[in-house]
């Protein structure tokens, strides 16, 4: 952590709030709503909103060389804070101040047209990912040839397990090394990161980037990835700091949760 | 620089849609124009031979309706879900969701011209109407392909909201065809019903587009595409609003 703390902010959250509005009715469709507004019309009409806060005044820098793990138990928030970070959603109170590039992935098994093949995905992909590369060719090429699908990248994507999706994509992602890298349960569940020969790819990429945000619910893949761990709990940041400090903490809780 | 990046994803996507959907096959692209070609057969029968229409060039009258309508209710209501059919790519990385629906109009512009070129143009062209009204088809087709834009952007993410929209619209269609005037004109509606048609936005889109083939006076032509205009204008303030005020519940939702 020590080597860390006088780098460069790349990104800076200032007293960040998500909320969602709590709905009274469970609304599926156009149907439940005129069905409560037919049958409680008052209260479906003065009923004032209430919220569900999911990020509750939250703030910490991110800093050149760290390789943040965020840990916290479901529904603490921790999805929502990335969504925000990477653009996807808006924080209705507070700020986010970065003019670093920003790479988020929250799932690897993921196709864009499942019917084409694993090549033409594989365009596709990296079209959505690096939109400001004229030729992807070259790019796209070096990830086909790394990610050893063989005869397998001619094929409908469909047809692809999960793990050989996990592969392309990643392959992909890492082809281009980026600011910020932002990675949401990644590997849970895929062995392939233990694959030696991806799991050494993604882990100098990794350390290339500027900085990085991990989440994962494997301490082992926490401990191997990150540098420092900042732990939530119901849409606040508890802990920052030490690595196996936060481990400690957050093992604390959820021995307490259970 | 940004809608540059945007317009490079729409356009590989589309072109990539394009290839799965047909393949590059002969069959593919005529399968394509025969969902036109057999509304227009159909509909020409009843109206003109069986109901006996008094409209003059007929059946040019019909298909300078048919074919925008077509692109209008089809564009939607394929557009409408597509949010919820793509939800695991939405939520796997940072994609601009407007792309898929970008892509998805394109995808049925690109289908709409070619049916306008196929079967609309030979009508138009062998009847004694001014072909050089035709230079202006390109203005006419920017509100046509905005204001679609913009219903289809907001019923999209409605439906991530209201998952029956989707259903809703289906039947929502089948009744706005008998009172948009797409097979009979506007002057056929008894004053005391015109204000069916008058609060109908699809009628002052398609409006334009027929005028400029059909009527040899161009009747009010440009009153009627600053109307188309204003639509396109207000579809896509509301698309704004709605991608506003629907962002963050968006990804929660999906």
């Amino acid at each position: 952590m020590a080597s860390t703390e006088n780098s460069e902010v790349l990104m800076s959250v200032q007293n960040l709030k998500v909320h969602f509005e709590i709905e009274h009715f469970q609304h599926q469709g156009i149907r439940d709503v005129f069905i409560s507004a037919f049958t409680h019309p008052v209260e479906y009409l003065f009923k004032q909103p209430e919220y569900l806060y999911v990020i509750d005044n939250v703030s910490f820098d991110l800093r050149r060389g760290m390789r943040l793990g965020i840990l916290g138990v479901n529904g603490s928030g921790k999805t929502t804070l990335c969504r925000c970070l990477a653009g996807m959603m808006r924080a209705q109170q507070g700020k986010i101040i970065s003019s670093s590039e920003i790479r988020a992935i929250f799932d690897t098994g993921t196709g864009v047209l499942h019917e084409l093949t694993g090549r033409e995905n594989a365009f596709l992909l990296a079209r959505m990912f690096f939109p400001e590369v004229k030729d992807l060719k070259p790019l796209v090429n070096e990830a086909i040839a790394f990610s050893e699908l063989g005869h397998f990248i001619d094929v409908p994507f469909r047809q692809y397990s999960k793990g050989m999706q996990s592969r392309l994509l990643l392959s992909l992602i890492s082809a281009k090394v980026t600011d910020i890298l932002i990675l949401d349960e990644v590997f849970d569940g895929a062995d392939i990161f233990f694959q030696e020969k991806l799991a050494n790819r993604m882990k100098a990429f990794i350390e290339k980037a500027g900085a990085t945000i991990f989440i994962s619910h494997s301490l082992d893949q926490i401990r191997k990835v990150c540098n420092q761990i900042a732990v939530m709990d119901r849409g606040k940041i508890i802990f920052n700091g030490d690595l196996e400090e936060g481990i400690k903490i957050y093992i604390e809780m959820e021995k307490r949760a259970f | 620089m940004a809608f540059k990046m945007f317009w490079v994803q729409v356009s590989d996507l589309t072109l990539a849609s394009i290839k799965s959907r047909y393949r590059r096959t002969f069959a593919g692209f005529i399968w394509v124009i025969l969902n036109p070609l057999l509304m227009f057969g159909v509909q020409s029968l009843v109206f003109k031979k069986f109901l006996k229409l008094q409209i003059p060039e007929y059946y040019l009258y019909l298909l300078g309706g048919l074919l925008p309508w077509i692109f209008i209710s089809q564009t939607i209501q394929m557009g409408t879900p597509v949010f919820i059919s793509q939800a695991h790519l939405l939520k796997s990385f940072k994609i601009n969701p407007l792309v898929l629906i970008a892509s998805q109009v394109l995808d049925n512009f690109i289908n709409f011209l070619a049916s306008f070129a196929i079967i609309l143009l030979p009508f138009f062209l062998f009847s004694d109407r001014e072909a050089l009204n035709l230079i202006y088809m390109p203005l006419v087709l920017i509100p046509l392909l905005v204001a679609t834009m913009g219903f289809t952007i907001s019923l999209s993410l409605l439906n991530v909201f209201y998952r029956d929209i989707n259903f809703i619209m289906g039947f929502v269609f089948s009744l706005l065809f008998f009172i948009t005037p797409i097979f009979y004109p506007r002057g056929f509606v008894p004053s005391d019903w015109q204000w069916m048609v008058d609060w109908n936005p699809f009628t002052y889109l398609i409006e334009p587009f027929r005028t400029l083939l059909w009527d040899p006076t161009m009747g009010n032509f440009w009153i009627k595409y600053l109307n188309s205009l204003g639509i396109a204008t207000l579809s896509c303030l509301f698309a704004g609003y709605t991608w506003h005020r629907r962002r963050n519940g968006f990804y929660r939702k999906l």
